[in-house]
C-alpha cells in the first residue's frame, strides 16, 4: 500500500494554501510559456510540462531590489530591504532535476558571508516535488547520477499514479509539518501503480573523470572548437538551475533610486571586462570554457558539489546548437 | 564573519573629508564613516579591499589605500575610467557614498618581522602597496632594510607625490622612483628608466628578504625574472590581483582565476601561487 493523495485533494491543498494567504508557486501557462509562478487558483497549474526556467526563481529572482537610495543635498539616506516581505511560499510540481538544484545553490548563497536574499525565501519555502513521467532527447538527469524520483531538496515528494492522484513521501521536518497541518488530505492508501517514469536515454558521466580531464586541460584545443559559434547570449545560465552569477547595478536618478542584483552570465563579454579595457576572457571560447569549468570543477573543488542536474534546458534553447552533453561526452571519450 | 540576518550587500555611509587629486585622472579620497560605531569598530588589514558606491551609478572595486594603523578614516585611490569612477570624481568635501568592506585576505605582514622589503609598484599600482608601506614605517622597528621602487611613464604620473618626497627625505627609507624614458621634465631628480631596469641596478639582496610588487600585468611580466635573477624565490614575493568584481563575497561568479576567487582566495598572491594559475587575469 503507498500514501495516496487524490488530485483532488492536492487542488484543495493548494486552494487552502492560498486562501491562508501563502504563495502558491507551480508550473503554469504565461502568454503560451510554462514558467514557474504564483498561481491564484490551483486548476493553474500544468504538470506535463518543463517549464522554460528553473525554479531557482523562487528563491533567486531574475532581478531584484538590494537597498533603496535617497539624496538630500550632501546627505544620503538608505533604506534596507525588509526580509519580512520575503512571503511565505509553496513550491509545488517541482521537477526532480529543479528540486535537487537548490540544495547546491545553498552551498555557494550560505557559505562564509550569508546571503539573506536566497537564505530567507530558502527558510521560508516549502517544496513538493513531483516524479518526472516524460522525458525528452535533451534530457540527461541519469547521466549525472540523478533520477526522475530523486526526493533530494524536495520536502514532499509526489509520485503519479495510474487513474490519477499521487503517492506521496515526507522528506523533510518542512514536509512533516505540511502534511500535518492538512492532515485531513493526506489520509489515503492505495494500490495503484505508479506511471511510467521518464527514461532518459542518455550515456552515463563518470563526473570523476571529467574533473580529472579538466584539470589538466585548461588550454586545450577543445574549446576554440565548442565555442567557436556561441553568441555570447547568455540564454544557457538564464535557463539554468544552477547558474547564479549575477550583477550589482543602480536604477534611478542621481537624486533617489534602487540597487538591484539582477541575473548575468559569464558568457557574456562584459561580464568580466575592466574598466581599463583589459578582459581576461577576452574571446567567446575562454567564456564557454569558464561555464563548462565552474560547472564540472570549480564548483567541485569548493563545494564537492557538480552545478548541473541534466535537465537539458541550455541544449534545447541555445540558437546555435551548442550541446553540453555532447560535449562532456567528447571529453569523456578523450584519450588523454 | 559577518552578523546572520543582516543584509551583505549594504554599504556603510562615509563622508568625504578631504579631496587629493594625485595626478591629471587619478584622485584619492579620505572617508570617515558616519555611524560612530562603524567608524570604531571598522578594522582591516593592510592588502584587503573594499566596494565603494556613487548611489546613481553603482559600486566599483579598489584597495583600501591607507594604513590600518591610521584610525578613524579610510582612503582609496582611483583613477577615472567608467561610469563609476566618474561619479566618485564629483564627490566633493562633505558629500555622502557608500562603502562596503573590508573583504578579502591580507599581507601576511606578521610572517615580515624581522625581515627586509622591498616595494616594487607602477603607475596607478602604487595604492595596494601604499597601505603597507606605511603600515610597516608605522612599525618601522619591526623591519629590516626599506627599500621602495617606483615607477610611473611620467613625472605627473606619479601617485602620492607628497609621501614620495617624505619617503625620499626619511632616513630609514630607500626611495628609487623613476620615469620610463622621455616621461622626465626637467626638474627630475630621479631615475630614468623602465621599472624592471631600475630594479635590476637597485639590486636589493634576497637574503631575508620579502619583495612586494604591484603594476601593470607587462610590468609585472618583467619584474619577476628580475627578482628571480636576484635570487628571490616565488615564495618571497608577493604581489595581488585586481579583476573585476560585483560581490566581493565570493558569490556572483567572476572574479575567478581557474578555481581561484580573487575576491576570497586573494587579492594577495605569492609568485608561486600566480604561477600556479592558469593565465586568466
Amino acid at each position: 500500500m503507498k500514501k495516496y493523495i487524490s488530485q483532488q485533494n492536492l487542488n484543495t491543498l493548494l486552494d487552502n494554501l492560498i486562501a491562508e494567504g501563502r504563495r502558491v508557486v507551480a508550473p503554469r501557462m504565461s502568454a503560451g510559456i510554462p514558467l514557474y509562478e504564483p498561481l491564484t487558483s490551483s486548476t493553474e497549474m500544468v504538470t506535463g510540462l518543463l517549464p522554460r526556467r528553473s525554479a531557482k526563481e523562487a528563491f533567486f529572482p531574475v532581478c531584484e531590489e538590494l537597498m533603496s537610495y535617497e539624496k538630500e543635498g550632501q546627505q544620503v539616506k538608505l533604506t534596507d530591504v525588509d526580509p519580512a516581505r520575503f512571503p511565505e511560499t509553496v513550491l509545488v510540481g517541482v521537477r526532480p532535476c529543479d528540486a535537487v538544484a537548490i540544495p547546491v545553490l545553498d552551498a555557494v548563497f550560505s557559505w562564509d558571508y550569508k546571503d539573506e536574499f536566497f537564505l530567507e525565501r530558502r527558510r521560508k519555502t516549502t517544496i513538493i516535488g513531483l516524479a518526472c513521467t516524460t522525458a525528452d532527447d535533451a534530457c540527461f538527469c541519469t547521466a549525472v547520477g540523478l533520477s526522475p524520483t530523486e526526493t533530494r531538496g524536495s520536502d514532499l515528494f509526489l509520485t503519479p499514479l495510474v487513474g490519477g492522484g499521487y503517492a506521496f513521501e515526507s522528506c523533510s521536518a518542512k514536509g512533516e509539518q505540511l502534511i500535518t497541518n492538512h492532515k485531513e488530505l493526506f489520509t489515503g492508501q492505495t494500490k495503484a501503480k505508479t506511471l511510467p517514469l521518464a527514461a532518459p536515454q542518455t550515456e552515463k558521466i563518470d563526473v570523476k573523470k571529467v574533473k580529472g580531464w579538466l584539470d589538466e586541460h585548461f588550454e586545450d584545443p577543445l574549446w576554440d572548437g565548442v565555442a567557436v559559434r556561441c553568441v555570447g547570449c547568455g540564454a544557457c545560465a538564464f535557463v539554468c538551475p544552477a547558474c547564479h552569477c549575477f550583477d550589482i547595478v543602480d536604477e534611478g536618478t542621481e537624486k533617489a533610486g534602487k540597487r538591484r542584483k539582477s541575473w548575468d552570465a559569464c558568457g557574456f563579454w562584459k561580464f568580466t571586462h575592466h574598466a581599463s579595457g583589459h578582459n581576461p576572457r577576452d574571446l567567446q571560447p575562454k567564456r564557454y570554457r569558464n561555464r563548462i569549468m565552474h560547472k564540472f570543477k570549480y564548483y567541485n573543488d569548493k563545494f564537492g558539489q557538480t552545478l548541473c542536474t541534466g535537465c537539458g534546458r541550455c541544449v534545447r534553447i541555445c540558437p546555435v546548437g551548442i550541446d553540453i552533453k555532447a560535449i562532456i561526452d567528447t571529453i569523456m571519450n578523450s584519450e588523454c | 564573519m559577518c552578523d546572520t540576518n543582516k543584509n551583505i550587500y549594504l554599504p556603510h555611509l562615509a563622508t568625504v573629508a578631504e579631496v587629493v587629486d594625485e595626478t591629471p585622472d587619478v584622485r584619492t579620497l579620505r572617508l570617515v564613516f558616519q555611524d560612530e560605531h562603524v567608524r570604531d569598530g571598522f578594522a582591516f588589514r593592510a592588502g584587503q579591499f573594499a566596494e565603494y558606491s556613487a548611489f546613481g551609478a553603482g559600486e566599483s572595486t579598489f584597495c583600501i589605500a591607507s594604513s590600518p594603523t591610521r584610525k578613524g578614516h579610510i582612503e582609496c585611490s582611483f583613477r577615472s575610467v567608467g561610469r563609476v569612477t566618474e561619479e566618485l570624481r564629483r564627490l566633493e568635501v562633505g558629500d555622502s557614498m557608500g562603502v562596503r568592506g573590508p573583504y578579502g585576505n591580507s599581507y601576511p605582514i606578521e610572517e615580515f618581522y624581522g625581515k627586509n622589503l622591498v616595494f616594487v609598484a607602477g603607475g596607478i599600482a602604487l595604492p595596494p602597496l601604499r597601505t603597507l608601506i606605511w603600515n610597516c614605517l608605522d612599525l618601522r622597528d619591526k623591519f629590516g632594510d626599506i627599500t621602495i621602487v617606483y615607477g610611473a611613464r611620467t613625472e605627473s604620473d606619479l601617485v602620492y607625490k607628497r609621501e614620495l618626497q617624505e619617503w625620499q627625505e626619511r632616513a630609514d627609507v630607500r626611495l628609487v622612483k623613476t620615469v620610463d624614458p622621455g616621461g622626465n621634465g626637467p626638474e627630475w631628480d630621479g631615475r630614468v628608466g623602465f621599472v624592471p631596469t631600475i630594479l635590476e641596478e637597485t639590486a636589493p639582496a634576497a637574503e631575508n628578504t620579502i619583495a612586494l610588487v604591484c603594476g601593470p600585468p607587462v610590468m609585472i611580466k618583467f619584474t619577476l625574472p628580475v627578482l628571480e635573477k636576484l635570487g628571490f624565490g616565488d615564495e618571497q614575493v608577493y604581489t595581488t590581483l585586481e579583476n573585476r568584481m560585483k560581490c566581493g563575497l565570493g558569490k556572483c561568479g567572476r572574479c575567478n582565476v581557474g578555481n581561484v576567487y580573487v575576491c576570497k582566495d586573494g587579492p594577495v598572491f605569492t609568485a608561486k601561487q600566480i604561477k600556479a594559475m592558469p593565465m586568466e587575469f
